[in-house]
């Protein structure tokens, strides 16, 4: 089916069609559901919940929308959307199980990857990140959020080449590497062998920069 | 997808936005082909829930789902030209004008052109079936219907005749839901038939 322009669709919610709620549907749901499962991990079922969580909010907020530079501007909004449910979905997981637990089975593999030190100072990152959105739900004024925790992470990404810092980002959310090459000018065959140099560097920065973080 | 955890704390920076991909991971979402992973009763399901967010919202869903006043709303929202959409759909000019004023039968319209449609605005085969039917109603009832809008038209007073020319347009889309004679229902049904099968060997 061809895939139809986001100002008819928007233009459809907008004024009550039924056939942009179809519309809708057949645009995002499979698409988010991928993501939310494949890039961010979210169980089938959640996921199937979270996407029609972001299509509810996409309708109800539709009057909400403006188109200012492009058609795509949809779309991006739609992925604003989506990141913020994905991102309260994980707090929300945090705070009942714990995000650390998960990375408990494959510890011992990435330890041959980084070094006891290095591999400490990411596990501090998210301890006290997990600290501070505990914090933030027990208590509304709390002013210390528990994305500043995250400091640390994006002063060590700062000492990195631009096209390094693009790299990492794309990456971790599984962007192919082809159009990453496409944006910073370097070839996928390049970019695939120093991905892993560069997180390495990006580890020995941030243990460098923080000694706090290092366990005593 | 294999993920360590300094990929876990990057994704926890973009969730936070505390880091971006200038728009990188947008673009990628858009190009990958998504796999279908819901069932058709999963899709159906959000879709009414969706649908009763609309109504609630103070929107009625499927008020406007006849062949014409679709065509007319898309045209004017994208700022289309009558030509280019009747050279889209296979059409002359005067036909295409005809269906968009919902004064041409859609059984009078090729299963070809009416195909073209469907692919154009992406519509599903139920949804489309439907807006034909209602057309069909909306057409069949006109000619019955030419007396009514001379009782309202007859008006003198300008303002009252143009109030009255409403009410007789509406009270002729609330007819577009009764039934049509059996004779025209397998007409009809030929022809969405037709058309049908024509989609599914393209």
């Amino acid at each position: 089916m061809a895939r139809i322009p986001n100002r008819q669709l928007v233009h459809e919610l907008k004024s009550g069609h039924r056939l942009g709620c179809t519309h809708l549907v057949e645009l995002y749901q499979d698409r988010l559901l991928g993501e939310a499962k494949r890039t961010f991990s979210v169980p089938h079922l959640d996921a199937e919940e979270l996407v029609g969580d972001v299509l509810l909010t996409v309708v109800t907020k539709i009057d909400t929308f403006e188109f200012l530079r492009s058609d795509g501007d949809f779309h991006y909004w739609v992925m604003t959307i989506f990141r913020n449910k994905v991102r309260d979905y994980k707090r929300q997981r945090l705070i009942t199980e714990g995000l650390f637990e998960s990375f408990q089975e494959t510890a011992l593999e990435e330890e041959e990857t980084y070094s006891s030190t290095e591999y400490e100072v990411m596990k501090s990152i998210l301890r006290q990140y997990e600290a501070a959105v505990r914090r933030d739900s027990e208590d509304d004024d709390d002013t210390e959020h528990g994305s500043s925790k995250l400091q640390a992470l994006v002063e060590a990404l700062d000492q990195l080449e631009p096209w390094e810092r693009v790299l990492l980002r794309c990456r971790a959310l599984d962007v192919p590497y082809e159009e990453i090459s496409r944006y910073t000018g370097k070839s996928a065959r390049i970019l695939k062998v120093y991905h892993a140099r560069v997180k390495k560097k990006l580890v020995r920065i941030l243990s460098e920069r923080h000694p706090e973080l290092k366990p005593v | 997808m294999n993920q360590d955890i300094l990929d876990f704390l990057l994704q926890l920076g973009y969730l936070e936005g505390r880091i971006t991909t200038h728009g990188l991971y947008e673009k990628s979402v858009l190009r990958k082909q998504p796999k279908a992973v819901t069932s058709l009763a999963a899709k159906r399901t959000l879709v009414q829930r969706l649908e009763a967010a609309l109504a609630s919202a103070g929107k009625e869903p499927g008020a406007v789902l006849t062949v014409g006043l679709y065509l007319r709303s898309v045209r004017q929202e994208q700022s289309l030209d009558v030509r280019e959409l009747s050279t889209r759909l296979g059409l002359s000019a005067n036909h295409y004008k005809l269906v968009e004023r919902d004064r041409l039968s859609p059984l009078k319209v090729p299963a070809d052109s009416w195909q073209k449609f469907i692919r154009l605005f992406s519509l599903p085969f139920e949804v489309f079936e439907e807006m034909v039917r209602r057309t069909h109603r909306l057409v069949y009832f006109r000619a019955s219907f030419q007396t009514t809008l001379a009782r309202y038209d007859g008006r003198k007073s300008k303002t009252k005749r143009s109030v009255t020319l409403e009410q007789a347009a509406e009270e002729l889309y609330a007819r577009a839901h009764l039934p049509v004679p059996p004779e025209e229902e397998i007409k009809l049904h030929l022809l969405l038939n037709n058309i049908a099968r024509g989609l599914k060997q393209t």
